[in-house]
This record gives C-alpha cells, sequence and structure tokens, in this order.
C-alpha cells in the first residue's frame, strides 16, 4: 500500500450523463499513466479507483464516497461532475481529511467551503461556478455588438432556463446583468421542466416578444438537441445561445448541421493552442476518434495538478491524516497551474478556479470562457471569444436578418 | 619632554591641515588672481579647460565654469564676474550652484593686506532640508489658511439652516394645522438636508486635505453611474421646473466608480442650483480611446474671467442670495481636486446667460474587465434562490436562528414566527407574501403546521408551497403529513437535503412524489 497514492472517483457510467461520465473515467487514467510512466509521485504510482455514481443521487454519491474512503483508503476523490448532491458528499470527505477536487460547477460550492473553511481545507472545485456563465455570456454579445461583429435589431433578450438549480442560476445571473450592458429583458427567465417535448409553444409566447437575443440554459444535450430542431423549423430573428450540452457529441449527431450558427459557451474546455492539441491526440490514440478529450480534460488537469502539489508538499495522505493532506491543500491553492483546458488558480476563498476574463484580466492567470459558434456536423466548433484563445471570428447564423 | 616643533615644522603642519580638510580653501591675490587652494576647492572649482593655477584670474575660472555648464547662474557672465570681484573686495559671502545639484557655500577674511582667504563648505544638505520645511511649512500654512476660511464660512453658512431648523421647529410646535404642520416639516427636511451637504462638503476637503482619498480604479459599465444620477436628481430638477435627462451609453470606462460619480454629481447639483428655465442633460460622447460625460445647462452661464476662479474654493460666481445661502462654493473645486486625483481631466465651455457645459474625460475600457459590482460571488447574491421569501414557523430559537441563517446565506428573505398568529394577524406583519413556507409540525398552542399552511393559503388565495419539518419519527406522523400532501423532513434537517426539497417545491414539484416517497429519512 504505500508505494502507491490510491486515487478515488465517483463517475456516471450509467444515467442520464453516461456518456460525460465515461471520458471523466478516461482522463483519470490517462493522467495516472502519465504520471505513472514520469516515475510516479515521488517515487509512488497514482492507483485509480472508481466507483459508478450512476443518477448521481446524494444517496449514490455519499455512497461512492465513503466506500472510496473505507474500502480504498484513497488519498483524494478527483473527479468530473455530480449534479445532484448538492454537496452532501462534502461530509465524509471532510470527516476523513483527504483532499476532493470535482468539476461540479456550482455557486453552492462557494458558500459550502466559505460557511467552514477550517473543515472543507481539502474541498476543490476545478472549475469556475456556473455564475460566470451569465455575466460572461452578456459581456460576449455586448462586446459582438460594441465591436461591429453583429448588429442587433433592438435591445430585447429573452431567457429559458432548465429546472436544475445550475441553468437557473445562469439564468438569473444573465437577467440580472443585462441592463447594465444595455439590453432590456423582454422575456423571462421562464423555468422550463425536463424533458420537455414540444418547445414549439414556447418558440412562439417568445416570438411576441421579438427577441435579438435567446439564451436557453437548460443543459441536458438531448433537450436541447429537441429545441434546436424545433427552433430551426420555424427560427426567430435573433442570436441564439445555447448552454452547455448543446457541445456535447450527442447533441450533435442528433441536430446535424442544422446547429450550425448557434452559440455556446463553457466555463472549463479545451483552447486550441499547442498544448490543447497535443492532449486531444493523445487522448483520441488512447480512446478512439470518437472520444471526447473536450470533457475528459476536466479531471485530467485535476489530477496532474493534484501530483504536483503532493510533490511540493512532500507526500499525500489518506484517511485522517489530516495534516499531510492540509499541506497538499495549501500547495495546491499556491500553486497556478497551466493545464491543457488553460490556467487553474485556485480562489483563496472560494476554492473554485478562477474565470478569465470574467474574474481576472490576466489570462495567465485564470481559466478560458470560450465562446464557441458551431460549424457543419464533422466540423471543429469555431472558438470566437476570448482573446488569445479565439481561432475564428463570428459569423452571422444564417437565420438573422 | 616633547620637542617644541619648529617653526617650519608649525607651517608644514598647518599646510597638511589645510589640504586635508572637508572644506575647499584658497587664498586669492586682492587683484582676483589665485595663489593657491587645497585639493577640496580644486576637486569642485576645477575648470574643465583651464589648469586651476597660480595666477589664473577669477574672471577666467568663472567665465569657464559656466561655459562649460557645470556652473549653474541666472546671471550673466560679466555681470557673475563682476560680483565676484565685488565679493571679494567686500569680504561678502556668496553661494554657487552646480550642474549635478550641489550647492556651496564661499566666505572670504582678508588674510593680510593683499591677500584674500576664502573657505568654501557643502551646504548641499543643508539646502535640500531647508527646501523642504519651506514647502512644508508652506503647505501647513495653506492648510491652515483654508481650514480658517473655511471654518469662518461653514461657521457662517451653517449658522443659516440651523437658525431656519430652530424657527420651524418652534412654528411646528406651536401649529395645530395638520397642513401647515406638513409645510413645516417638509422645510425642517430640507433644512436638515442642506447641512448634510455642507457636513459633507467638509468631510470631502478634509479628506482632499489629509491626502486620504486613495483611488480605487476598476473598469464597470457607465450606464450604472447614469442610473444613479437619474435617480438622484430627477425630482430635484422637477421640483424646479427643470427638463432634465440622461443619455446613457454602453461603454465601459476604468476610474473610482464612487469617486467619479462625486464628481459628476456636482456638476449636475450646480447645473440645477444654477438654471432657472429650460434643462439639463448629462451624455456620454466618445473621444478617441476616451469617453467624455458632459453635463449642459441652459443656466445664467460664466464669463470668461470666471472660469478658472469658479474652480476655487468658496468662490460663487453669483452674488445672489438665493445661490449663496445653500452652498458653500466647494463643490467645483472638490471636483476639481478629485479630478486631479483620478488623473481625469475636467473643462468647461460657457457663455454668459447663455448656459454651460461641464466635462470630464475618462478612459474607455475593456468590456471584458467590467465589474458587475457585485461586492461578493455567493450565492446570497447568484443563487438559485436569490430573491425568495420565505415564511418559518418553528418555536425553538436556537433551530430558528440556524434554519434562518441557513435561508439567508442562499439569499432566501425570511420572516419567523415562533408562534402561529391568525391569517390576519399575521399578514400585518407580513411585507409580503412568501415564496414558500418552512413549518414545524407542532406549533404553539397545539396548532398543527399543515392546518397553518392551509389557512394562510386560504388567506392569501395562493397555493403556496410548504414543506413540513419535524422532530416527530412516527411512522403514523410521517405518513398523516404526506397523506395531507406536504413534504416533510426529519430534524435535524440536513443542510443538503433541505436545499433540494426547497428546489423542488419552488422549480420541480414533479419530483416531489419521488422525494417524498423515501420514508423517513434525511
Amino acid at each position: 500500500m504505500n508505494d502507491v497514492i490510491p486515487i478515488g472517483s465517483m463517475v456516471p457510467l450509467s444515467g442520464p450523463s453516461a456518456a460525460d461520465g465515461k471520458e471523466f473515467r478516461n482522463g483519470v487514467l490517462l493522467a495516472a499513466e502519465e504520471i505513472n510512466d514520469a516515475g510516479g509521485v515521488l517515487g509512488k504510482k497514482v492507483e485509480p479507483h472508481f466507483v459508478n455514481s450512476g443518477r448521481q443521487t446524494a444517496e449514490e454519491v455519499v455512497r461512492a464516497a465513503r466506500g472510496l474512503i473505507t474500502r480504498h483508503k484513497v488519498h483524494a476523490i478527483i473527479n468530473g461532475y455530480n449534479i445532484g448532491p448538492q454537496n452532501s458528499e462534502y461530509e465524509p470527505i471532510a470527516d476523513a481529511g483527504i483532499l476532493y477536487i470535482h468539476h461540479n460547477t456550482l455557486l453552492q460550492h462557494h458558500d459550502t467551503i466559505m460557511s467552514n473553511p477550517k473543515r472543507y481545507f481539502g474541498c476543490f472545485m476545478g472549475d469556475p461556478a456556473e455564475y460566470w456563465y451569465g455575466q460572461g455570456f452578456i459581456k460576449f454579445i455586448s462586446w459582438l455588438r460594441d465591436t461591429g461583429q453583429w448588429k442587433p435589431r433592438n435591445k430585447n433578450i429573452a431567457i429559458i432556463s432548465g429546472a436544475k438549480p445550475y441553468s437557473i442560476v445562469i439564468a438569473n445571473a444573465m437577467a440580472s446583468a443585462s441592463s447594465q450592458f444595455g439590453w432590456d429583458l423582454t422575456f423571462g427567465p421562464k423555468i422550463v421542466k425536463s424533458p420537455t417535448p414540444d418547445w414549439r409553444p414556447l418558440l412562439s409566447e417568445i416570438r411576441d416578444h421579438d427577441p435579438a437575443v435567446l439564451a436557453n440554459t437548460q443543459f441536458y444535450a438531448g433537450d436541447l438537441a429537441n429545441f434546436q430542431l424545433q427552433f430551426i423549423e420555424n427560427p426567430l430573428d435573433c442570436l441564439l445561445y445555447l448552454q452547455y450540452g448543446a457541445l456535447h457529441r450527442s447533441f450533435s449527431e442528433i441536430v446535424g448541421d442544422k446547429g450550425k450558427g448557434i452559440i455556446v459557451g463553457t466555463v472549463i474546455g479545451l483552447p486550441r493552442d499547442k498544448i490543447g492539441q497535443d492532449f486531444a491526440k493523445r487522448y483520441r490514440q488512447k480512446f478512439g476518434e470518437n472520444a471526447t478529450p473536450e470533457v475528459g480534460c476536466q479531471p485530467y488537469t485535476s489530477l496532474h495538478h493534484y501530483a504536483i502539489a503532493v510533490a511540493l508538499a512532500g507526500g499525500s495522505g489518506g484517511p485522517g491524516e489530516f495534516e499531510v493532506n492540509q499541506r497538499v491543500a495549501k500547495k495546491l491553492k499556491s500553486t497556478v497551474f497551466r493545464s491543457v483546458s488553460g490556467s487553474i488558480n485556485y480562489h483563496d476563498k472560494w476554492q473554485s478556479a478562477i474565470p478569465y476574463p470574467d474574474a481576472i484580466h490576466d489570462p495567465s492567470l485564470g481559466i478560458p470562457h470560450i465562446f464557441y459558434q458551431l460549424r457543419e456536423f464533422g466540423q471543429d466548433n469555431s472558438i470566437i471569444a476570448p482573446e488569445p484563445y479565439t481561432d475564428s471570428r463570428f459569423v452571422k447564423p444564417i437565420w438573422l436578418s | 619632554m616633547p620637542r617644541k616643533p619648529s617653526a617650519k615644522q608649525d607651517t608644514e603642519l598647518i599646510a597638511e591641515a589645510i589640504d586635508g580638510m572637508n572644506h575647499g580653501f584658497a587664498l586669492w591675490n586682492t587683484d582676483g588672481t589665485i595663489i593657491s587652494c587645497n585639493p577640496n576647492f580644486r576637486s569642485q572649482f576645477q575648470a574643465r579647460n583651464l589648469n586651476l593655477s597660480q595666477g589664473l584670474h577669477l574672471a577666467e575660472l568663472f567665465n569657464d565654469l559656466v561655459a562649460t555648464g557645470e556652473l549653474i547662474t541666472s546671471k550673466l557672465v560679466q555681470d557673475l564676474i563682476d560680483d565676484e570681484t565685488t565679493a571679494l573686495n567686500e569680504l561678502s559671502t556668496t553661494e554657487y550652484t552646480f550642474a549635478d545639484g550641489s550647492v556651496f557655500k564661499a566666505e572670504r577674511w582678508l588674510f593680510s593686506s593683499k591677500m584674500v582667504a576664502m573657505l568654501v563648505q557643502d551646504i548641499t544638505e543643508a539646502k535640500r532640508s531647508e527646501r523642504n520645511l519651506n514647502a512644508f511649512l508652506d503647505n501647513a500654512k495653506k492648510i491652515d489658511h483654508s481650514k480658517s476660511r473655511f471654518l469662518r464660512a461653514a461657521n457662517h453658512d451653517l449658522r443659516q439652516p440651523l437658525a431656519s431648523l430652530k424657527i420651524l421647529i418652534y412654528s411646528c410646535m406651536e401649529t395645530l394645522d395638520p397642513e401647515n404642520r406638513a409645510e413645516l416639516l417638509h422645510a425642517m427636511d430640507i433644512s436638515v438636508s442642506i447641512m448634510e451637504d455642507l457636513l459633507g462638503a467638509l468631510l470631502n476637503i478634509g479628506q482632499l486635505d489629509a491626502g486620504k482619498i486613495e483611488p480605487v480604479t476598476t473598469t464597470f459599465q457607465i450606464s450604472t453611474l447614469m442610473e444613479r444620477l437619474d435617480v438622484q436628481f430627477r425630482d430635484q430638477a422637477k421640483e424646479k421646473g427643470l427638463r432634465f435627462k440622461i443619455v446613457s451609453s454602453n461603454y465601459s470606462v476604468v476610474s473610482d466608480r464612487a469617486l467619479l460619480e462625486r464628481i459628476i454629481s456636482n456638476f449636475v447639483s450646480n447645473a440645477i442650483k444654477y438654471t432657472e428655465t429650460g434643462g439639463v442633460v448629462v451624455g456620454c460622447r466618445p473621444d478617441g480611446s476616451n469617453l467624455r460625460i458632459e453635463v449642459w445647462d441652459s443656466g445664467c452661464g460664466i464669463s470668461p474671467e470666471h472660469e478658472e476662479a469658479i474652480f476655487e474654493e468658496f468662490f460663487r460666481v453669483s452674488d445672489d442670495q438665493a445661490h449663496k445661502k445653500h452652498s458653500l462654493g466647494l463643490g467645483l473645486n472638490i471636483a476639481k481636486r478629485l479630478a486631479e486625483v483620478l488623473e481625469h481631466p475636467i473643462n468647461i465651455k460657457s457663455e454668459p446667460d447663455a448656459g454651460s457645459v461641464f466635462s470630464i474625460t475618462i478612459p474607455i475600457g475593456d468590456i471584458w474587465h467590467s465589474d458587475i459590482g457585485e461586492p461578493e460571488i455567493s450565492e446570497r447574491i447568484g443563487g438559485e434562490f436569490t430573491g425568495q421569501r420565505a415564511l418559518i414557523f418553528e418555536d425553538d430559537p436556537l433551530l430558528q436562528k440556524t434554519l434562518q441563517e441557513l435561508l439567508e446565506r442562499w439569499g432566501i428573505e425570511t420572516t419567523c414566527f415562533d408562534t402561529f398568529l391568525e391569517p390576519d394577524a399575521l399578514a400585518e406583519h407580513l411585507t409580503y407574501p412568501p415564496d414558500f413556507i418552512v413549518t414545524d409540525f407542532r406549533l404553539k398552542g397545539g396548532v398543527e403546521g399543515t392546518e397553518a399552511v392551509n389557512q394562510i393559503r386560504k388567506h392569501l388565495g395562493a397555493n403556496i408551497p410548504a414543506v413540513v419539518v419535524t422532530a416527530d419519527t412516527a411512522p403514523k406522523i410521517i405518513e398523516m403529513i404526506k397523506a395531507r400532501g406536504f413534504p416533510v423532513l426529519i430534524k435535524p434537517v440536513s443542510p443538503p437535503r433541505l436545499r433540494v426539497m426547497i428546489h423542488n417545491i419552488l422549480f420541480e414539484p414533479n419530483l416531489l412524489d419521488e422525494l417524498n416517497s423515501k420514508d423517513g429519512d434525511n
């Protein structure tokens, strides 16, 4: 046991997020392999242990965390996201005094950490909170407008929200930032349940409000695909933004070329610089051409960052080894890591990655909040903001007048 | 016994001592030629192109020092030479400033009937200290003078509204007529706000004088500031019968938000004060990489000779009592000084009887860097429950407090009761209808929480979502609560479970059945 560092990972290998879960697992495996090929961390091999978090309910995720701690004595738990447990998994992890790095993208994380920083010293969110999607999007459309890349017909903005906390927070953040930047919120945020088989009545209602911008913060790929197919039957004359799920392969496979022109944002993606491209190549070589490095990059990045922190701290500890792990946590916080996704720089109070340019102006100190514009099916999406990560420019969607 | 030195040895000793002195020493003939000098004098006065040797005349020396730029003087060379000759003859003291910033003082005395001794000392540090001290003294005098002026003016100007207030209070005490009383109270309110403004000006000046204002520069949307100006001044303008228009803009700017607002507020306040008819317009104009914020008024205008003076302390353009009595004449001075702190140029264009335009120019910022202005990124301001309103019924003080703090951390406004009141009585305590209710099952007085919620729903005519919490774990009780159509949580309630419950009752009620079907678990 002493010559390995056991790392746990709670990944949804079944249920609605299984596609992402598979990529999260891939990301951990690739990172572990690279670390071990380089000699491990202070001579010790990283040994991943996976537990299926299924539908990601609080019960499943808490049970998974407990299992990893008691059975495998993991030194850290590193995953993608598990949206549903509402941070309840933090409790057994904090009790054990080990590290936890996830990508839940939730503002709740800030409050949990700030409520008791001492207890939750080891809990980190490797991506920014969903809150940043909101104001980031408003700044993005304002930038498009003010730089002349797009001439909106009016100032109207309409927002549809999914029913999950993630979607509601994003929608509310968009709504509250809009007027400062010269937009009028004329519709929404309107909360819509998932699944929504028929979007047409809602689209018709929105049409009466004549928006120049329509944002849909629902994030399930299937729902968004359905929405897009119905939108394009009789498109509104507006810029269209869809939340994260539209980046999924499954979305593209359903909508095909009908997705061309949509704007999609992500607060943790894969820039197309050399570092990102080399990673994507390695990832696909290992897991196949249909693998999605844009998803796997999340825990991949965090495992590498953790390894560096352990090396700098002089070692890692299992459950109960608070002092050792506090040192690792401190190093994680104080070491800015330029990963394949951008720079992971943990905020001192929030213990979540700081987004660029939303919360920091220096691109070397934040993880980029990337805006894509979808292209033809099969083609890589264009990265159109922010600088210096762009590889293309905004193109007016064909349905815009 | 040590041998007494000979006269020759004495001379040599003295010469050695003079050579080793820290000061420059020279011997001159009374005709102006140099006889000898010590190394220190030579190092300071060695002319570039001449050899400082016996027989060199002071005219040649100073001519060369000035020509090479080593000696700094505002005099013409010949005048300098004449002065040096005079100083030699009159044995006076002179000062020299060199190009490296050093300053020397030369003292002269008659050495013999035909020789003049000259001692030169480096007084650079002393001069520097003297300059600093003089500057400090000047500044202190200015501040003191300004404070005395200010306190005199403040004393005078504050007395007026205070005197008015006194009269108004006595009048109010004596009047029984409600309408009259209301008018007097309104007038008192105005007097108090005038004093507030004057005291505010006092604070501004104090802070500026003490150098305590440190700008906090961010990038922000100018629209937010314009909106505040609109709220602050539109009623004031309306009361005076003036048109008031804010033409906002989408630009991001780089400045200190609060200080910039103070400056523009001073401009707008001034504009309204000195405009009797017409109106005031505030707008933005891009100017290259800057944005110029302009305040236009159709007021009395300012004559050209006053355009600079209006930014001085206590200056007032008009002697008209109506303007004078409510103003110390400090607003524009404060604006100017704040603008200097921010390094934003301000400008004025005016024509007597036609109006004025006051403007301030600020750099345009990068929209991506624009600060939304939130003090902290937390659920309190951005969470899914932000702005929701909850009614809490819980008679255990500690539990009530814990629950209240938790919900407020999530951005929820709470109203708490430890006892159920009849809906009519309850309505008096509620400033708004709640979005949801959290209630203990067993309330004081034997009322059940479910019944309490039903009564509130009936009274408000709305099916307000509610969740019941209880310490009672008996399955029969739990089933009963559920059968009444209420989701239930067992105490102690875990925050994550409570959060999920609140989310579902508000946004995904279709999931409640699934959540509620789990028996008595937390």
